[in-house]
């Protein structure tokens, strides 16, 4: 980490403690008031001696009606509490879409395609071909049959017919695995970034499963790679607000209409890592679920940075001379990627952080302004709050700066690594691959706490924190099924091309 | 014939087929002396279907089981390269099998009766290796649709690369992997036996091959022999006893074609598959070219009478012992052009496996059968080739196909002779 934007951070963070400090006092006042009431309440007792407690009961002349109102009171004002109590959110079971292996796309295949269809420009192919040997990517990530074509056909038919085939596929599974009926999904939340016909991919899914007409039905797009986690969000607030209800999500990114055709170097990037995927999700807050759902949510953290010009124009959708249009991405993405990063963990960080975690960092503050400012700050050890990570597979840059930043070892961005290389960059849906490598190498067991950490355009870093709510069985069947026992595979730095 | 026609087969779109895993290791697979040799040629082979085993295309299981079939050819879903040496292999890079699709504008009964030799070069890829070989696919895979239902699968690829054996034992297993049976054939890459190849020389790196386009232009027929003709025959003229279809057949269009081309013609070269000829038979899975070239005498063969021709082949091809294939190995080097230097006979008897035609056993759906295998060979010398095939009916009869000169091709479509035996005419253009 740079140590220029050190004072910036430790100022926001420092603001942040402090107000954290006075919300626990706050919270906590009525214990911070009981505990030496009910100290000297008990001194007095121990003091007085049984008999005289006697008297004091006897002469304070209690009648039913009084001691009826009380406990009516009573039972009252606990009902309303545990009303109040915001429901548990459960993820029952996801299913992760896998390509035909008709859509496999090797590196030779690839390269060549990209020198047929950009002939006339060399220096692009050679960029495309250096991106391709450092992404990470193996050699059975899968694009749409739309791109195997040369030159592709990114028509608006084949985008949908890849919708329909990816979401459907990846919806049917997940109707297989966890018995439900479509007239029984009440909430249907779709997120896919870039495309968005009319109607729209909610209506699709509708439409194709004959859901109900009363449906509360969501179509996200243009929120990036990190849609995922909002649509997570969103269904959370929706099972927050509708009793006894169930949501479906369906986190997608459909490759076939933005395929870049120019030949702009810096947005040709996205057409080396983004490849085809989608996830469905079933989330409920029935108590009838408690007992199969696979895992219980804990917290969301959305962190926006919008409000900076950087970050806002790092990932820009545009023109390029030729009118193609493509995905710039700048060159201080990482940079931006990293704050991003910071804002969000310093939101996390007290709410899943142990207590001596924080109380070790406030201490670290405290030095570091006190004492002495140049003391290196203490980076908490998220390894202590959580036990697996699923870092968005955003490319091979990404799990790497995560990886120092929050100083996790090789196992534990193992998720992330394999699923970059055998699925690519699968956008919004790549939390769910890598969620579903842990369960397949058997490694999810009942308390297990799982971080999920998503960046997309805008720039925001979303974060979702999901407790195992039972230890899960190796699945038969899913995207890994195959070839899990192939992984962890060794990802060299260069393939040679 | 002679009419000039524009084309009935129009090419929509191509992409590239890619097998299911990976090919984990680097492999390379080198070219023999004899695939070298038969570098100038191209091969082509066409089955017709009466119904189409695809649907949408890009998400048939069909495609599927093509993909699990490359799986287990990286040849042929690898790349040609130049070694630093200048000698040529193949790098199996798994780049892929380029795939085209096209559509015929007639039904596939119509087309049968009334596209010719060119016509059907049509529903194939043509193309030579460019001089920078590492984009260009060596296999090329071409899916013709008919109107009105049919389908034409064309498969072509440089004969340097592979024999017709190899191409119809690859799009049979196709047809296994489709329907879920266990492949009869599986490919094998071991290089050929050290029994044939100890006296060759050292593979020389090869020069330019480029292709001398043929002066006179050619034509091709097809003419269909049922079972009962060739009983037939054996009736009214009598014929050795141990005479087989192929020697009767190969006989009968020798000395046709010697009669029309009025040279006494007493030379042919006889091309035999050697796989099962060799004392450790070669599986039909051996992957690249295993033809045996020899030459074939006969004086005056124009007058001679078919039995006698018939005889001299069938020694011919009885005498074909490991010694003779080995020295015909290699001589390989000394011809410029394989098929058609001389007239070239091809044999196919060895693709009959236990009374069944194994092109025609390539099926994908239970009971639909092709309705016609083509096998042609591209930059055919001026001689010409008559390639004697299985008969989609079992038994006796053959599918005789002639490539030859234009007028030699006309005359021979009503040569009384052949037409004694009642052929059935098919793909010559004739309306």
């Amino acid at each position: 980490m740079p140590q220029a934007p050190m004072p910036e951070l430790t100022s926001s963070v420092k603001l942040k403690y402090v107000k954290l400090g006075y919300q626990y006092l706050v919270n906590h006042f009525l214990s911070f008031l009981l505990i030496p009431i009910m100290a000297i309440g008990a001194v007095e007792l121990l003091r007085m001696g049984p008999e005289e407690i006697l008297n004091v009961w006897n002469s304070l002349e209690f009648d039913l009606v009084q001691v009826l109102c009380t406990s009516f009171f009573v039972i009252f004002i606990s009902t309303v509490y545990f009303m109040s109590k915001p429901r548990t959110i459960y993820l029952v079971d996801y299913s992760c879409y896998k390509p035909p292996v008709t859509c496999r796309v090797p590196f030779a295949t690839f390269m060549e395609h990209s020198r047929l269809i950009l002939k006339d420009k060399p220096k692009s192919v050679e960029f495309q071909m250096r991106i391709l040997e450092r992404s990470g990517l193996g050699e059975e990530t899968c694009l749409p049959p739309a791109i195997h074509y040369i030159p592709p056909t990114p028509t608006m038919d084949a985008a949908r017919s890849e919708a329909q085939l990816v979401i459907f596929t990846a919806m049917d599974d997940l109707f297989k695995k966890t018995g439900l009926k479509p007239k029984d999904v009440d909430i249907l939340i779709v997120n896919c970034s870039l495309f968005s016909p009319t109607p729209s991919l909610s209506a699709m899914v509708i439409n194709k499963y004959k859901l109900r007409s009363n449906i509360k039905s969501v179509n996200l797009s243009g929120m990036g790679c990190s849609a995922g986690l909002i649509s997570v969000d969103l269904a959370r607030d929706l099972l927050q607000v509708h009793p006894n209800s169930n949501a479906i999500i369906v986190s997608t990114e459909i490759i076939t209409p933005n395929y870049y055709q120019g030949n702009e170097r810096a947005m040709l990037l996205p057409n080396c890592l983004f490849r085809m995927g989608a996830a469905a999700i079933l989330m409920s807050n029935r108590r009838s679920d408690r007992w199969r759902a696979k895992y219980k949510l804990s917290h969301l953290v959305r962190t926006h940075r919008g409000a900076d010009d950087k970050s806002f124009y790092c990932v820009y959708e545009q023109e390029d001379k030729e009118g193609h249009v493509g995905i710039n991405l700048s060159k201080d993405l990482m940079a931006i990627a990293g704050e991003a990063l910071k804002a969000n963990i310093t939101t996390i960080g007290p709410l899943v952080l142990p207590a001596s975690e924080q109380l070790l960092f406030l201490l670290s503050l405290i030095g570091r302004k006190i004492f002495n400012p140049k003391l290196k700050p203490y980076i908490p050890d998220f390894k202590l709050a959580f036990e697996h990570f699923c870092i968005h597979a955003g490319g091979r840059a990404v799990i790497d700066e995560l990886q120092k930043n929050l100083q996790l070892s090789g196992e534990h961005v193992e998720a992330s690594r394999m699923t970059l290389h055998r699925f690519g960059n699968t956008s919004s849906s790549s939390l769910w691959y890598e969620l579903s490598y842990i369960e397949s190498k058997g490694r999810m067991r009942r308390g297990d706490r799982v971080w999920q950490i998503a960046f997309g355009s805008g720039f925001k870093c979303n974060s979702a924190v999901w407790k195992c709510n039972r230890t899960i069985k190796t699945p038969k069947d899913g995207p890994w099924s195959d070839c899990i026992d192939r992984y962890p595979v060794f990802i060299p730095e260069v393939v040679k091309l | 014939m002679g009419i000039a026609q524009e084309n009935r087969v129009e090419v929509k779109s191509m992409l590239t087929a890619v097998s299911s895993k990976p090919s984990r290791s680097a492999r390379v697979h080198p070219f023999t002396a004899l695939d070298n040799a038969m570098s100038p040629h191209t091969l082509h082979v066409i089955v017709y279907y009466p119904r189409s085993p695809f649907g949408s295309f890009d998400l048939d299981s069909v495609r599927i089981s093509l993909s699990e079939l490359l799986s287990m050819y990286p040849p042929v879903v690898g790349r040609v390269a130049k070694t630093p040496d200048g000698i040529l292999e193949v790098k199996c890079n798994d780049a892929g099998l380029r795939t085209l699709k096209a559509k015929v504008c007639v039904g596939i009964d119509e087309w049968l009766r009334s596209a010719d030799g060119h016509d059907e070069s049509d529903l194939t890829a043509w193309g030579d290796m460019p001089e920078d070989p590492s984009t260009w696919a060596p296999f090329r895979l071409q899916i013709n649709e008919f109107q009105g239902g049919g389908v034409a699968i064309g498969l072509s690829c440089p004969h340097r690369q592979a024999d017709a054996t190899t191409l119809t034992v690859l799009l049979k297993s196709w047809t296994e992997a489709q329907r879920r049976r266990c492949i009869v054939h599986p490919p094998s890459f071991s290089p050929l036996p050290s029994i044939l190849t100890d006296d060759t020389d050292a593979v020389k790196p090869n020069s330019a091959t480029i292709s001398k386009p043929i002066s006179t232009k050619t034509a091709t027929a097809t003419f269909r022999f049922s079972s009962s003709s060739f009983k037939k025959y054996i009736e009214e003229d009598g014929i050795f006893p141990k005479a087989s279809p192929f020697d009767v057949f190969a006989a009968l269009f020798w000395t046709r074609v010697a009669l029309v081309k009025r040279k006494s013609h007493d030379r042919v070269c006889m091309c035999v598959d050697f796989r099962r000829l060799l004392p450790n038979p070669l599986p039909y899975g051996f992957f690249g070219n295993a033809l045996n070239f020899s030459s074939l005498e006969m004086t005056n063969v124009a007058d001679q009478g078919i039995v006698h021709v018939a005889r001299l082949i069938n020694d011919h091809v009885t005498n074909l012992t490991v010694e003779k294939i080995r020295s015909d190995l290699n001589r390989v080097g000394e011809q410029e052009l394989m098929y058609g230097g001389d007239l070239t006979i091809v044999n196919m008897e060895h693709m009959i496996v236990e009374g069944d035609p194994m092109m025609y056993e390539a099926v994908f759906e239970d009971g639909v059968r092709p309705v016609h295998v083509s096998y042609r060979i591209g930059n055919v010398g001026g001689e010409g080739v008559i390639m004697v095939m299985p008969s989609p009916e079992k038994g006796f009869g053959r599918v005789v196909s002639v490539t030859l000169p234009e007028e030699e091709v006309s005359k021979l479509l009503v040569d009384q002779e052949i037409l004694r035996f009642e052929p059935k005419i098919i793909l010559s253009g004739v309306k």
